[in-house]
């Protein structure tokens, strides 16, 4: 398959969820828009080295959490004021109390949860959102299964937390 | 049993958020890296203009002469303006995409950028010369404050800049012997995280 077509396929198959992930690590929209460029941009170039070594998605989300990780790790200021889930966990009245009185205020406290994280607990949560497994997960960080249930472990508990106890994963 | 209040259920919020399609063309993707290899470039070539430039200036002050002192400072800083030049020439040119780089999880890569900080800012001295810059401005200064030490109004003139120069050496040394610290802990995390699943 030639690197044009490559790319075709992976756009078509995760456009959707590459844009929800650059809105995991950019909020501005003009930023955004560069950092997905960017992201489009290093897919691309990377498909005329693609050897079949992992899955399509496993590679797409690599690149992309790769590319907006250096995003992050450019940006020293907020770098500086980013925290773990565990710190997120462990601290006394971090939750929101209230639920959300409607979607977009749902989607906007999630987004405040997401952008105060470290991009390792970012890339995390962002694949937990997107409904991954956690041999996914691991395999796209590089994390043994082992932590990511227990990073996911945690990230539910925040979750509840932040979300209301009782209704997160009813399913 | 799905969630009665989709709005309570984080997987449900995140994955209905409203999505622009977004797929670039092959024209788009290969303007895109042409605007990108221009704009490193052009910030590539405005560090070396302004290396050479200031090169030009301190060694035409350079050969006009003078004490002999005052001269070795400007020639050691002129040196130092052409290694800038050099230096914005190795780092910022573009360069091309590291074969390797996308089979890397994501947490090597991150470590990997993380320790390049690092590093950046441990050798921070030597790697950008900043020593031979501060020697060559010594030797240019301090023969002026010997003299001046006769007449001490000239020398309070010098007075606020020498604190604000050693405002600045000893915030620069606490903030990135800090950063320092934040990012070897972080570092050794990942370390311990990646051992862990080598394991």
């Amino acid at each position: 398959m030639s690197q044009d077509s490559l790319y075709d396929q992976a756009a078509d198959a995760y456009g959707a969820s590459l844009d929800r992930l650059a809105r995991a690590y950019e909020l501005d929209p003009e930023a955004l828009r560069d950092l997905l460029q960017d992201i489009h941009l290093h897919l691309w170039r990377s498909f005329a080295y693609f050897d079949q070594r992992c899955s399509l998605r496993t590679w797409v989300y690599r690149i992309a959490h790769n590319v907006a990780t250096g995003h992050v790790i450019r940006q020293r200021r907020v770098r500086e004021r980013l925290v773990s889930i565990e710190d997120i966990e462990s601290m006394p009245g971090s939750d929101q109390g209230e639920l959300a009185a409607s979607q977009s205020e749902a989607l906007e406290r999630l987004s405040t949860l997401i952008q105060r994280l470290k991009p390792l607990d970012r890339q995390i949560i962002v694949s937990y959102l997107e409904g991954m497994d956690a041999s996914s997960v691991g395999e796209i960080t590089g994390l043994s299964p082992a932590n990511v249930a227990m990073k996911v472990h945690r990230i539910k508990n925040v979750l509840r937390r932040w979300f209301g106890e009782g209704e997160l994963h009813a399913k | 049993m799905p969630s009665k209040f989709p709005m309570h259920d984080p997987q449900n919020i995140w994955q209905s958020q409203t999505t622009e399609p977004f797929k670039m063309s092959t024209t788009q993707l290969r303007l895109r890296a042409q605007q990108n290899q221009k704009k490193a470039r052009l910030k590539a070539q405005f560090s070396i203009v302004i290396g050479l430039v200031l090169f030009v200036l301190f060694a035409r002050t350079f050969a006009k002469g003078g004490d002999v002192v005052p001269r070795m400072g400007l020639g050691l800083i002129s040196l130092w303006c052409l290694y800038f030049a050099y230096q914005a020439y190795r780092w910022i040119w573009p360069g091309r995409l590291a074969p390797d780089a996308p089979l890397n999880a994501t947490i090597k890569s991150y470590r990997s950028a993380l320790e390049k900080r690092r590093d950046y800012a441990r050798h921070i001295w030597r790697k950008s010369g900043l020593t031979f810059c501060f020697l060559g401005l010594a030797l240019v200064v301090v023969p002026g404050l010997i003299q001046s030490i006769d007449h001490p109004g000239l020398l309070t003139n010098f007075v606020p800049i020498f604190v604000l120069l050693t405002l600045w050496f000893v915030a620069f040394f606490f903030i990135s012997r800090r950063d320092r610290r934040k990012l070897q802990r972080e570092i050794g995390e990942l370390r311990a995280f990646e051992t862990e699943n080598q394991g």
